[in-house]
Formats: structure tokens, sequence, C-alpha cells
């Protein structure tokens, strides 16, 4: 447990601007429902906030102050007096965005696991993608339009990638092993919106499936708007101008001649 | 010597009336008061685009024991999170854009960002690109429409005039859903290309704006290219909206 939140202020500290942790008191926080088989009631701080929570689903996200928060999971219905499923304390530091989530480690053994979402900015036409193996199943490559994004991702790890916007083909397979496909579906990356996709329940067991999570506002503006090549509004004297300054100093000087002949 | 006086006053009042034609009928890259748009749509959460968006703090039901009557907590009380579905709102795509007073009626387009990070703008005169990642007109925050003021080789586009476009001049934008929208142009400004306000043309936030921006200001022969952008911002009137949602 200690390990746990020491990483996630570790964790949170080095991905957060500075800024952002100066100005903000509050964290987010999204939990996510990853156990196959177990509808549960979350207790935060001993009060009951999410009843008969469903395997595969993901809460909208909450702001909270920052602070430590002890997290307990009860089989659904459950007394609040019962012993917990599941019980961990969570530090949740000013500025972060987390989400915890229940699912199974790499031996099918429930454990709650923290997330900190990467929520820096994207540049323009990008979204961000993220993919968190937290399922009961062996190392896993992600591929992208057939195209290895993560590979050889293991229960617990997640990778993190920013990439075009636009409605990717993903297939999840055993790592090293394209043949052997677990997941194959469409999937679409919003600008400026970092979608968290995560592997969820047992593979061996048949309830292998994703919940996701998705995290938008990220977007920044385009860096400029190429509107012109030709020039021919430039700004700067007109060609009527032009050509009547050029009559008028001719006349001019066509004068002082004519003056300077009539006197010479 | 008479010749000669009458060719000198005549070269010179030829000279000095195209100077004051020419002052009076300049258009003023400036017109009304552009600063107040930027303001207005860089004011909500421009720091962090994501930290305390109403959206991101759903309200706590009325249930539950978290009331006043709760017994203070060493550590802080949460409120029930909530699950929703997601939803897709179908955003009005613009079909075309009118304006009468430039006496243009042209296709729009949707657009995106090209390989430099800037916004993408058909590589022809005749199309006007519609930032498809921000907001559609009428939306909060900025809907951008963008067009060529010209081409190298296709001659004036869509916005040559752009920077004489007057405030109280009306735009229309007719969507993909058969409806039009009908916006007053209220402000008109040059910014030069290394100080576009960027964050506050293209922000999703904010009060809705139709913002039209295209090239102007001098012009570099050898890299064919403006150096400045002039951005007309219009107000959504109408159906959508009413005259003065900003700030005045």
């Amino acid at each position: 447990m200690r390990r746990i939140v020491l990483t996630l202020i570790a964790v949170a500290l080095a991905s957060m601007p500075a800024t952002a942790l100066a100005q903000s008191e509050d964290g987010t926080v999204t939990v996510v429902h990853g156990v196959p088989d177990l509808s549960v009631d979350v207790y935060v701080n001993d009060t009951l906030t999410l009843a008969a929570f469903e395997f595969g689903t993901v809460t909208d996200p909450l702001t909270l102050p920052a602070g430590d928060y002890d997290i307990d999971i009860r089989a659904a219905g459950a007394d609040a007096s019962d012993p917990a499923v599941l019980s961990e304390t969570v530090t949740l530091p000013a500025g972060a965005n987390a989400t915890i989530e229940a699912n199974l480690d790499g031996a099918g053994d429930p454990l709650i696991s923290v997330w900190v979402n990467d929520i820096s900015t994207i540049d323009a036409g990008n979204g961000r993608v993220t993919v968190r193996h937290t399922a009961a199943a062996p190392n896993v490559d992600v591929l992208a339009n057939d195209g290895i994004l993560f590979a050889d991702v293991p229960n617990g790890a997640e990778g993190v990638a920013d990439v075009a916007a636009d409605t990717y083909n993903v297939k999840v397979t055993a790592a090293g092993d394209p043949s052997t496909v677990v997941l194959d579906t469409p999937l679409t990356i919003p600008e400026g919106t970092n979608v968290i996709v995560y592997a969820i329940g047992d593979l061996g067991a048949g309830s292998f499936m994703v919940a996701v999570q998705s995290i938008g506002g990220l977007h920044t503006a385009p860096s400029g708007v190429p509107s012109g090549t030709g020039g021919l509004a430039a700004a700067g004297l007109p060609m009527w101008l032009f050509s009547a300054m050029v009559l008028g100093a001719a006349l001019v000087v066509g004068g002082g001649l004519v003056a300077a002949r009539q006197r010479g | 010597m008479r010749t000669a006086r009458l060719l000198i006053t005549t070269g010179l009042l030829i000279a000095a009336a195209a100077l004051v034609t020419w002052y009076a009928v300049k258009p003023d890259p400036v017109a009304g008061d552009p600063d107040r748009f930027i303001t207005a749509l860089t004011a909500p959460s421009a720091e962090n685009p994501i930290a305390a968006r109403p959206e991101d703090a759903p309200v706590a039901p009325a249930t539950g024991s978290l009331g006043p009557s709760s017994v203070p907590s060493p550590t802080p009380s949460v409120p029930p999170f909530t699950i929703s579905s997601a939803t897709v709102t179908d955003a009005r795509i613009p079909m075309r854009l009118r304006i009468p007073a430039l006496g243009q009626d042209a296709p729009v387009v949707v657009a995106g960002v090209d390989e430099a990070g800037e916004m993408e703008v058909p590589s022809n005169v005749t199309d006007v690109a519609w930032y498809g990642f921000g907001p559609a007109p009428g939306q909060p925050g900025s809907s951008v429409l963008a067009a060529h003021v010209d081409l190298a080789g296709q001659g004036p586009g869509v916005f040559h005039r752009l920077g004489a476009l007057e405030p109280g001049s009306l735009i229309f934008v007719d969507f993909a859903d058969g409806t039009t929208g009908a916006y007053l142009a209220e402000a008109r400004a040059i910014y030069d290309k290394d100080d576009l306000p960027t964050d506050a043309l293209f922000s999703r936030d904010g009060p809705p704006v139709l913002t039209l921006i295209t090239c102007g200001g001098g012009f570099n022969r050898s890299l064919r290219s403006y150096d400045s952008n002039i951005v007309v911002y219009a107000v959504p009137v109408g159906d959508e909206g009413v005259r003065g949602v900003l700030p005045a």
C-alpha cells in the first residue's frame, strides 16, 4: 500500500506542470471496475459512494480536495460493517487526475490499482491513446491499423502515445504472436482527448473485455492560418495611386524643364 | 513661363488629389472592438483547459449521508460517483458561407491541421475551410472559417476583400441539416502572424463567435507569404442568439 501511494505521488509530481500544482487544491478521480463476476459497493472514507458498481463500468470524473482517501470495496448489498473485499488508502495530490481501478493481477487475484492520467496538452490535430493491461492475461501487443503501437505489455503496465485524431482498427494479441487475437475493434481517438482503454477480466475464463475512459479538453490551437500566396492584397500603395504619383511627378519635372529652357 | 507653371501646378494637384483619395478609401484594417472578443474567448479556463470545468464537477444529489448533520470526518468526505453513458452531440456541419456585402457565396469544407501544425486551408481560392476540431458556428467558443485572400496562379480568393468587411454586415452559414444561421460582423482586426492570438481564435469555450480568417498585411515576394492575418469577429443573431451576447 505504501508503495502505491508513494508511486502515485512521484508520478503525479513528475507529470504535472508546476503551474497546475500551484493553482489547484483539488484533484480529479475516476473509478473503473475491472473485476469480473462481482457487483460491488465502493466506500470512500466509510461513506457509500458507489452502489452496485458493475464489471466493465467507468464512472464520471469527480473533483475532490487533495488528500488521503480510504477506499473499501464490498460485495454489492453487503453491510457497511462487513469486512471489505479490498481496502486501500489512496493519496490524491493537488492537481492530479487519477483513476482508481479494481482489477485482476496477472494471476487472477483482485487488487486496487491507482493510475495517474496524462492530462498534458496535445498538439492540434492529435489525440492521445492510453492502454492499460489490467486483466488476468499474459503479456500483450497492441496494434493500431496492424502496426505495433505498444509491444509486450505486462499486467499492471500501460502504454501512452499521441496519435493523429482518427478512428483506428485496434487489435490486442498475445505478445509476439499476431495470430492470437484476443480483441479486434475500431477505436476513435478524438482530437484533444486522452482515450484510456483498460483491458479487464480474465482471458482464461472468457470474461476478457475493455472499459474505456475519455478525458477531453486537452486540445491546443493550430499555430497559424496560412491563407494567401498571391500577393494581390498586399498592404502598401495601390497601382492607381502609384500611377497618379508618377504622372504628377512627370508633370512637375516637365514644367521645371520648360521653365529652365525658357529662362536659358 | 505660364506653361511651366501650369504643368507644375497640375502635377502637384494630381499627386495631392491621389493621396487624399487613397487616404479616404484605404480600408482601415481595424474596426469595431476586436480586443473584446479576445478577452471573452480567453477568459474561461485559459490556464488549464481541464481544471475546474463545470461539467467535470457533477453536483452531488441531496441523498446520502453527507448532509449537514453528518459527523465531521477527519478526512475529506466525498460525494457519490455518477455514471453517465456517452452522448454524441451531432455538431451542425456548415456547408456554405454567404457574405452579401462581399458578393460571396462559397462552399465550406471541413479542415484540420497540416503537417506544420497550422490550420489546413484548401489549396484553391473557391472554398472556405471550417476548423472541424473546434465548435460549429453558433456553438460555444470560436468557430473558425478560413479562406485564401488569393493564391499564386489562381488569383483572388473568397476572402479577398475580408479586410473591407464592415461591422454591421450580415454573414450567413447554411448547415447540413438545411437550417441557416445569421451572424453580424462586429469587429475586424489585423494581427502579425508572429503574434496571432491562436488560443482565443481557436477557443472551444466562451460565447459563440463566428471567426473569419484570411491573410493580409505586407507580402514577402520571396517567401510568397503575407506577414499578417485579417480576422473578422461576428456574433449570432436571430434564432441562434441575440445581438450583444458579449459583454459590451
